[in-house]
C-alpha cells in the first residue's frame, strides 16, 4: 500500500538537463516543486574528481553513470514479424541515471535545428512533389517554427556555456562560422576550442573540394565562463575523457552544476532521489492526471505523489515507456495507424573512414568532446538538391577526436591481424598516427518504427518492458550511400598512407555496439491530437496538466544531436507553464 | 652563440618574471580569478571542487581538515607564499606531480603575478 504524500504544485519526473531547467524555473515562478529522480546524488567534487574519474572499465564497460539494466531495460526487434528479446548489456544507446541524467555523461555537441525539420513534410513536398515521400514514411510538421524557438536556443546555449562561431548573424553571413545556420540574434558566449590537428586538415581538405567547414559548437567552455544565472565554469582542459565521463573541471555543460544547483537551493523545491516512477495517475473522467506513484530503489518503499501539474523530464524511452504504462493517450498501432503513442521512433546513422598516415601525430589523448571541424553543405543547406539522389533527409560531415580512450581506442589499418604480434605492433605504431571522418545522418519516421509494450517480458518492478522495433528503410540506405561516397571523396583528397573507406550500413540494425544516445519520438508533438501526443507546447493533448519534456517530443530525427532542441524546448515550455498556471486548460483547441 | 642567446633569454625571463611579480595588479587578478572561480571559493569553509583558498597565503598546502586532498600534495610540504604559489600555478603537475587540480596552468607571467596579488589581497 502506498503511503500517500502531501500535495504539491509541480511534480518531475526524472532530474537532468529538462527538469533541471524546469524545476528552476518553476520553483522561482512560485510553484512548489518536487522532482523524483531514479539515479543518485552525484557531484563534481565528490564523484567526478581525478583521478578516479579517469576509469574507462567504470565508466565505459559497466556504465556507472547509466541505466542499470538489471533493474529495467527494453525488448529490441527489426521488424513487427519478429519476436523482441531484451537488451541485457546497455549497447547502442546509455540512457543517464543520475541526478543530472545524460547531460553529465555528454560531449556537449550543441545545435540548432532549423525550419528544414519544424517544416520537413511542407516544405519537401512543396519543393518535389507529394510523390517524393514515400507512403510508409510518416513525417510530419512539428507545429513550430525557428522563428518561435529562437530565443529559447539562445538562453540554453547561454546557460549551457556553449563555445562555437557564429555563421549567421540576423542575416549576416559571418566569416568562420557555418553559413547555413539560421539566423541567430547574436554570437556565441564562448569562442570556439583550440582546433587540433585532424580537424585543421580536414577543414582545409574540406575548404580545398568548396565545402564549408566551421567549428563543431559545443558545450565545453573554451574559457573560463559565469553564465547568465551565475553558475560558474572553469575553462576546458583538453583531457580526452568527456563522453561517458563527468567533467572534473566544471567545464562541460550540465545541468547538475547549473540549473539543478539554484533549484536546490530554493526553499520551493525538494529533490528525492532513488525514487522510481512506475505510474502516472489520472483522475476518473480521465480528463486530467493527479500526480504519480513510486517507489523507492533502497527501502522497496511505495508513495504516492499527489500534484497539480506532472511533468515527464526521464531519458526520452523511459518517458515513453510512462505514458504507455499509465494508459494517457492511445498507443499507437502500426497495422491500423491509429493511437500515437509510440509512434515515430528514430534513431541515427552514419558511416566512418579512418585515414592513415606515416608522418602525423595526432595526440588522441587531448582534446574535448567537441573538438571536431564540421560541414553543413549535405545537411542544412536547402540549396542541396536531393531529388536526383531521392531522400529526404541530410548528414553532417566531421572529424575531430572525442574521448579516444587510452584502452578502447586501437586504430590500426584494414588487413591487420586481430590479435597477437603484429596486432600489438600495429596499434603502437598506429594509434597517434590515426584519423577519422565521420558522416552522421538523419533517420526520418516510418510506420513500422515504434514503440509499444512488450507481451512477455517484465522489470523488475513487474511491469512490461518497453519494446522497441526499429530499423533502416531504403531512405537512410540512400542517404548513407551518398555521404559514404561523399566522405570517402574528401578522404582521397588528403593523400594518406592507408584509408579504411566508409561504407554505407545497409545491414539490418542491431543494439550491440555503441552507436548513438540520440532516441526520439514516442510522444510526439503536433498540430492535431490525431497526428501527436503533444501540442506544441508539449502540453498532453488528453491531460492538460501534463507536460512531457525531451527528444521523445520529436516527431523526426535530424543528423544533427538533439541537446539543442531539447534544452531550448524546456526553457520554451517552462515560460508555457507559467502562463498556464493562470489559466489552465488546453493551451491549443483540438 | 646559441648558449649565450639561450642565457640572455633565460635572464630576461627570470627578471622579467620577477618584475611583473612586483608589479602584480590585484584588480586585474580578480578578473584572473574567474578561470579559477568554478572550483575554488575564497569564502572560508566553502570547498567545491577545489579547497577554499580563504587565506591562503601563509598556509601550509592541504591542510583545510574538510577538504579531501591528494597524497601527492599532502606529501608535498609546500607553504603557500607568492613565490610557491607562483611555481605552483606555472605548471602545477610539474610543481607537485600527481596533485589532482585538473588545470593545465597559467603561462603568462603577468596574468600568474596579478592573480597572486590578488589572491594576498584577499588573504589579508
Amino acid at each position: 500500500m502506498a503511503t500517500k504524500l502531501n500535495d504539491v504544485d509541480v511534480v518531475i519526473v526524472g532530474l537532468g538537463w529538462t527538469g533541471g531547467i524546469l524545476a528552476k524555473e518553476l520553483a522561482e515562478a512560485g510553484l512548489k516543486v518536487v522532482a523524483l529522480e531514479r539515479g543518485d546524488m552525484r557531484t563534481t567534487d565528490k564523484d567526478y574528481a581525478v583521478p578516479s574519474i579517469r576509469d574507462e572499465l567504470r565508466y565505459v564497460i559497466r556504465h556507472d553513470l547509466m541505466q542499470n539494466t538489471a533493474r529495467d531495460t527494453l525488448t529490441v526487434r527489426n521488424n513487427p514479424s519478429q519476436e523482441a528479446l531484451p537488451m541485457r548489456r546497455l549497447g547502442s544507446f546509455l540512457p543517464g541515471e543520475v541526478v543530472g541524467g545524460s547531460g553529465v555523461h555528454w560531449s556537449g555537441h550543441t545545435w540548432r535545428w532549423t525550419d528544414m525539420e519544424f517544416k520537413v513534410r511542407s516544405m519537401y513536398e512543396e519543393r518535389y512533389g507529394k510523390s517524393f515521400i514515400p507512403a510508409d514514411m510518416t513525417i510530419q510538421d512539428w507545429g513550430i517554427t525557428y522563428d518561435e524557438l529562437e530565443p529559447y536556443y539562445d538562453k540554453f546555449e547561454h546557460t549551457a556555456a556553449i563555445s562555437g562561431k557564429a555563421g549567421n548573424l540576423k542575416g549576416q553571413i559571418q566569416a568562420g562560422g557555418n553559413p547555413f545556420e539560421a539566423p541567430r540574434a547574436r554570437e556565441y558566449p564562448l569562442p570556439p576550442l583550440t582546433p587540433i590537428l585532424c580537424s585543421e586538415m580536414f577543414d582545409k581538405a574540406a575548404r580545398d573540394l568548396g565545402y564549408h567547414p566551421f567549428p563543431r559548437p559545443t558545450s565545453n567552455a573554451s574559457r573560463a565562463y559565469t553564465n547568465p544565472d551565475g553558475s560558474k565554469f572553469g575553462a576546458c582542459q583538453y583531457c580526452g575523457h568527456c563522453q561517458r565521463f563527468g567533467c572534473e573541471a566544471n567545464a562541460k555543460g550540465s545541468a547538475h552544476i547549473t540549473v539543478i544547483p539554484i533549484a536546490m537551493r530554493n526553499p520551493n523545491f525538494t529533490l528525492r532521489t532513488n525514487s522510481w516512477v512506475t505510474k502516472v495517475l489520472k483522475d476518473s473522467d480521465g480528463k486530467k492526471v493527479t500526480g504519480v506513484t513510486y517507489t523507492n530503489i533502497l527501502t522497496g518503499e511505495e508513495f504516492e505523489q499527489p500534484a497539480g501539474m506532472v511533468l515527464l523530464c526521464a531519458y526520452a524511452i523511459n518517458n515513453v515507456h510512462l505514458m504507455l504504462l499509465s494508459g494517457v493517450g492511445e498507443a499507437y498501432d502500426p497495422a491500423t495507424q491509429k493511437g500515437v503513442i509510440g509512434k515515430n521512433y528514430c534513431y541515427q546513422t552514419g558511416v566512418n573512414a579512418r585515414l592513415f598516415f606515416e608522418d602525423k601525430y595526432f595526440h588522441p589523448f587531448m582534446g574535448a568532446g567537441g573538438s571536431n571541424v564540421t560541414i553543413d553543405d549535405f545537411n542544412i543547406n536547402w540549396g542541396f538538391d536531393r531529388g536526383p539522389h531521392g531522400f529526404v533527409g541530410a548528414y553532417n560531415v566531421g572529424s575531430g577526436f572525442n574521448t579516444a580512450l587510452p584502452i578502447g581506442y586501437r586504430p590500426v589499418p584494414a588487413g591487420t591481424p586481430q590479435w597477437g604480434k603484429a596486432w600489438k605492433a600495429a596499434t603502437a605504431k598506429w594509434y597517434q598516427k590515426a584519423m577519422n571522418i565521420n558522416a552522421s545522418g538523419s533517420v526520418m519516421a516510418n510506420r513500422n518504427n515504434y514503440y509499444d509494450l512488450d507481451p512477455t517480458y517484465r522489470n523488475a518492478f513487474g511491469q512490461p518492458l518497453m519494446r522497441m522495433t526499429f530499423d533502416y528503410k531504403e531512405n537512410e540506405h540512400k542517404l548513407g550511400r551518398h555521404s559514404a561516397d561523399l566522405v570517402n571523396a574528401i578522404a582521397r583528397s588528403m593523400n594518406a598512407a592507408s584509408v579504411i573507406p566508409a561504407s554505407a550500413r545497409v545491414e539490418p540494425w542491431t543494439v550491440v555496439p555503441y552507436q548513438s544516445t540520440h532516441n526520439t519520438g514516442g510522444t510526439i508533438m503536433g498540430t492535431n491530437p490525431r497526428n501527436s501526443a503533444l501540442n506544441k507546447y508539449l502540453q498532453s493533448w488528453d491531460c492538460h496538466n501534463l507536460f512531457v519534456v525531451g527528444a521523445n517530443v520529436f516527431p523526426h530525427n535530424s543528423s544533427y544531436n538533439p541537446t539543442g532542441p531539447v534544452g531550448a524546448l524546456a526553457y520554451w515550455t517552462a515560460d508555457a507553464i507559467k502562463r498556464y498556471v493562470k489559466n489552465p486548460g488546453p493551451m491549443v483547441q483540438a | 652563440m646559441m648558449n649565450t642567446t639561450k642565457l640572455i633569454c633565460t635572464i630576461v625571463l627570470t627578471c622579467s618574471a620577477s618584475l611583473a611579480h612586483a608589479q602584480g595588479d590585484a584588480a586585474r587578478g580578480e578578473k584572473k580569478f574567474e578561470d579559477c572561480a568554478a572550483c575554488h571559493s575564497l569564502t572560508t569553509g566553502e570547498n567545491g571542487v577545489g579547497p577554499s583558498l580563504a587565506g591562503v597565503i601563509g598556509r601550509k598546502a592541504a591542510t583545510l581538515d574538510d577538504y579531501r586532498y591528494s597524497p601527492a600534495l599532502k606529501r608535498s610540504n609546500i607553504v603557500w607564499s607568492p613565490q610557491t604559489l607562483e611555481t605552483f600555478i606555472a605548471d602545477p603537475q610539474k610543481a607537485v606531480p600527481a596533485n589532482r587540480m585538473p588545470y593545465a596552468g597559467l603561462t603568462n607571467a603577468g596574468e600568474r603575478a596579478d592573480l597572486i596579488a590578488y589572491l594576498q589581497k584577499m588573504s589579508k
